[in-house]
């Protein structure tokens, strides 16, 4: 445990922390203390959970050096399948709901056994099933829009709270602590990071890495699914544009947040605290009332400094600890083997 | 043969792509014996050894462990029939610490989760069997290219093993922090356990081990021999093999007053170099001999412009020079470079024969609005296919369908074509068979005859002694020595040997 009570505090963190602090003080400020009365801090939380959770989707894929263009389609496809379930089909609201759970984990479950059976870059992969999916959820709704009237008792579980916060929101803290605890705590979870730190060494250690890339893609379609079950809880109603708006987001929060683009490692509370952050740029636009596309280009902005920042340092932290010894920059590599 | 192996491979033949790895070749290992395996690079030993623990599958060949045939076909396989192994590259999983990289194999658990106590107790075990004192909390990337080694043989001792492969586990560690090595290979004879060594390193062979085999191009040349039955220079001469030494070298005519077209005085580089001094001239073919990691390539780089040079002088034709990319070393100064990893760095599998070949002329053979003609570029393939007995079907074949001696012929070809005078050669016969060999070999003296400056590096003592004019010999990033080749095998190489060892044993 002593290796998470230390990288709690490491710069990033700290970082990002005060980063949320001076954020959320400074809206305070420019709203008149508007930004803290209790519908604002509700509101503030109910839409902190899709950042969250869809920023995690990425994470786990990020983690074992693949990615996942499919996070957006993959909530928007479920919800609107939920939705379609519930209103047309008569499915009650609680499973039809809860399909988006499975149907997500299933999504994630072809993307990583496409991606492993043909060989074929998970990039390639993942835009194909993206591409399909955008069709199938406007091939299931068109340009309606179906109201959550549908589905009253869960679009309850949207308004209701604990300890003053969205029920929701501690949904996706909740799914925040399941993940931590597994990569820090269960072997597979290692294994994942494994496979994304090295392959080979993972190879050579009797670990698959087929195994390892096949889960993250199914607990990453999964997450995607949570996050469509909290946008039916949460929205007024699904239609076409469900999960658009999600694919840059979902970089930037593990991004921000500390993970290495090249896998193998993991930012649990980074990529929730950079989710806070880009929510807050998301609140100061409404604040400020400028126009929505302001919040990506910051985010988008933020997104390329915090790369090249992390790059700056790699570079000036390999210069610092190497001189080399004489060979260590070699590739030992034995002849046509 | 009522003995029992503890390990025994019979007749393994693995062939790559071009090249056949491993031709029936067996191994045997007794129990409580320190097994030493020997072969120059690209001899096969990695390939067997990468068979033995399940990495790579043997196209044919039996391995039996106790007496009793085993199927091994993953290392988890392995792992499960008691082959232990250290490999040679160093993989290790950088973001995790030395404790997790230890027991990465078999993380323990407790109730389904990973028990840390376990892992920093198994690690420090490890570690002390090597009398080690890194913390396992430490993370990967806090190490030294020494100590990611040692924790690369800790890694080796985790688990409970039967037979332990050593793939040239000492290459980046000191002669202190081998002996600790040692004293634990002595400990597994004792206890009856099989430890097969791989080193380029004869002094600790030698010192340490009971019986040796041989591997050269793929086949056992010595097999399963008591090793202190053979003389140190009969050990050598079986490695590299008198057939090839012998071949017939042509006469070569070197103007010694011409001047250097390229010359280095004391470089030292950001990589590590120091003190290299050499010189070629044209027409000259100037060998760079040294074991893998010596720092040769990394020189050529530094020539090239992709690594800095920090201090003495590159000259071209007799003026300094400062080269910053590859693109500047091929235009301002016609320095070319065939890279040792021909299928990497050296030619575009999927493109064809023709526009490989004209990759560094395009900017010539551009015509109006940016268009490259077709027919140009075949004209100058056909000219080098032709020139360089390349063999193919069409000059519209794609190179990744050629053998590796024809993939090596174009990879050299497009530096011809740019008409470069100053050519870097590195491993040029790598995972090429012997016949081809020859021919490339024919084709390097022809070029030097042609007026090339041809800067030849090999880890291939016959090859160099066969090629070179005069060979520098590199250790540890540094040129140790220089000698004037006289094509005599058996005195070159005591020479050359004796350049190396000057600096690694001590």
């Amino acid at each position: 445990m002593n290796r998470s009570a230390a990288s709690f505090f490491t710069s990033q963190n700290f970082t990002l922390f005060a980063i949320v602090i001076v954020g959320a003080a400074a809206l305070g400020v420019t709203s008149h203390g508007g930004f803290f009365d209790s519908i604002s801090v509700t509101t503030f939380f109910t839409f902190l959970a899709v950042p969250i959770l869809i920023g995690l989707a990425q994470m786990v894929t990020l983690a074992v050096g693949q990615l996942n263009l499919a996070v957006g389609s993959i909530g928007g496809f479920t919800s609107c399948l939920a939705g379609v379930l519930i209103s047309s089909l008569g499915v009650s609201p609680w499973v039809g709901a809860l399909s988006c759970l499975v149907v997500g984990a299933v999504v994630g479950l072809i993307n990583g056994s496409l991606v492993v059976f043909t060989r074929i870059n998970g990039f390639i992969v993942t835009l194909a099933t993206m591409t399909i999916l955008l069709g199938a959820q406007y091939g299931l709704v068109g340009t309606r829009t179906i109201s959550s009237t549908k589905w009253e008792s869960v679009y309850a579980l949207g308004r209701a709270s604990l300890l003053g916060i969205p029920v929701i929101f501690w949904i996706a803290i909740a799914m925040a602590i399941v993940l931590r605890l597994a990569f820090s705590h269960t072997v597979t979870g290692r294994h994942l990071l494994a496979s994304g730190g090295n392959p080979i060494a993972a190879g050579l250690a009797g670990i698959s890495n087929d195994r390892s890339v096949v889960i993250a893609h199914t607990v990453s379609g999964l997450l995607c699914g949570v996050a469509s079950f909290v946008s039916l809880a949460s929205l007024s109603g699904v239609n076409q544009s469900v999960g658009g708006d999600w694919l840059l987001s979902s970089f930037a929060a593990p991004i921000i947040g500390g993970v290495a683009l090249t896998g193998g490692s993991v930012a649990i509370f980074g990529t929730v605290l950079a989710a806070t952050i880009v929510r807050l740029v998301d609140s100061a636009r409404a604040e400020l009332q400028l126009a929505p596309s302001w919040v990506n280009f910051v985010v988008g902005a933020v997104v390329l400094g915090t790369v090249a920042l992390g790059r700056f340092r790699a570079v000036r932290a390999a210069r610092r600890i190497k001189q080399p010894v004489a060979g260590s920059s070699v590739t030992i590599v034995e002849s046509a083997q | 043969m009522t003995e029992t192996y503890a390990l025994e491979a019979t007749h393994l033949t693995k062939s790559f792509p071009g090249v056949k790895a491993l031709d029936r070749v067996s191994l045997r290992l007794k129990p409580g014996e320190v097994h030493a395996l020997l072969g120059e690079n690209g001899a096969g030993k990695s390939t067997l050894i990468k068979i033995l623990t399940g990495v790579h599958r043997a196209d044919d060949g039996t391995i039996a462990i106790d007496g009793r045939d085993r199927e091994i076909s993953s290392p988890i396989e392995a792992m499960a029939a008691g082959i232990g192994v250290v490999h040679q590259e160093r993989n290790v999983v950088p973001e995790f610490t030395v404790g997790e990289n230890i027991v990465l194999s078999r993380m323990p658990r407790r109730a389904g989760r990973v028990d840390w106590n376990t892992v920093r107790s198994e690690a420090k075990r490890c570690l002390a069997l090597l009398d080690l004192s890194i913390d396992p909390d430490t993370p990967m990337t806090r190490l030294s290219a020494a100590q990611t080694q040692l924790v690369e043989i800790a890694r080796g001792l985790y688990t409970e093993t039967n037979v332990l492969l050593l793939d040239e586990p000492t290459a980046s560690i000191s002669a202190n922090e081998a002996d600790r090595l040692f004293t634990v290979v002595r400990r597994l004879r004792e206890q009856g356990k099989a430890v097969l060594f791989v080193s380029h390193k004869l002094e600790e062979v030698f010192a340490h081990c009971d019986t040796v085999s041989v591997l050269r191009d793929g086949k056992a040349v010595l097999e399963s021999s008591p090793l202190h039955s053979h003389s140190r220079d009969e050990i050598v001469d079986i490695m590299v093999g008198r057939a090839l030494a012998a071949l017939e070298v042509p006469d070569r005519v070197i103007d010694d007053s011409a001047p250097a077209v390229l010359e280095m005085r004391g470089v030292a580089t950001s990589v590590g170099h120091h003190d290299v001094s050499l010189a070629v001239r044209s027409g000259e073919i100037l060998g760079l001999y040294g074991l893998v990691g010596a720092g040769r390539t990394e020189l050529a780089r530094s020539i090239l412009g992709l690594d800095r040079i920090t201090a003495g002088s590159l000259e071209v034709r007799g003026s300094a020079v400062t080269i910053r990319s590859v693109r500047q070393a091929l235009q301002d100064h016609r320095i070319g470079y065939v890279t040792e990893n021909r299928k990497e760095e050296g030619v575009f599998l999927g493109q064809s024969v023709a526009r490989n070949i004209a990759v560094t002329v395009w900017a010539k053979l551009e015509r109006a609005l940016g268009f490259v003609s077709t027919k140009s570029e075949r004209s100058l393939g056909a000219t080098f296919v032709g020139d360089l007995d390349i063999r193919v079907s069409s000059q519209s074949q794609l190179v990744g369908e050629l053998s590796g001696g024809n993939q090596q012929k174009v990879s050299l070809a497009k530096w011809l074509a740019a008409k470069t005078e100053i050519l870097i050669i590195d491993e040029p016969t790598v995972g090429i068979d012997v016949r081809t060999k020859r021919s490339f070999y024919d084709l390097i003296w022809r070029l030097a005859d042609e007026g090339l400056a041809i800067l030849l590096i090999s880890s291939d003592l016959a090859e160099m002694v066969t090629l070179a004019d005069r060979i520098a010999v590199m250790d540890q990033f540094a040129i140790t020595g220089e000698l004037d080749n006289t094509h005599d095998y058996d005195s070159m190489s005591q020479s050359i040997i004796r350049l190396i060892h000057g600096t690694q044993v001590a």
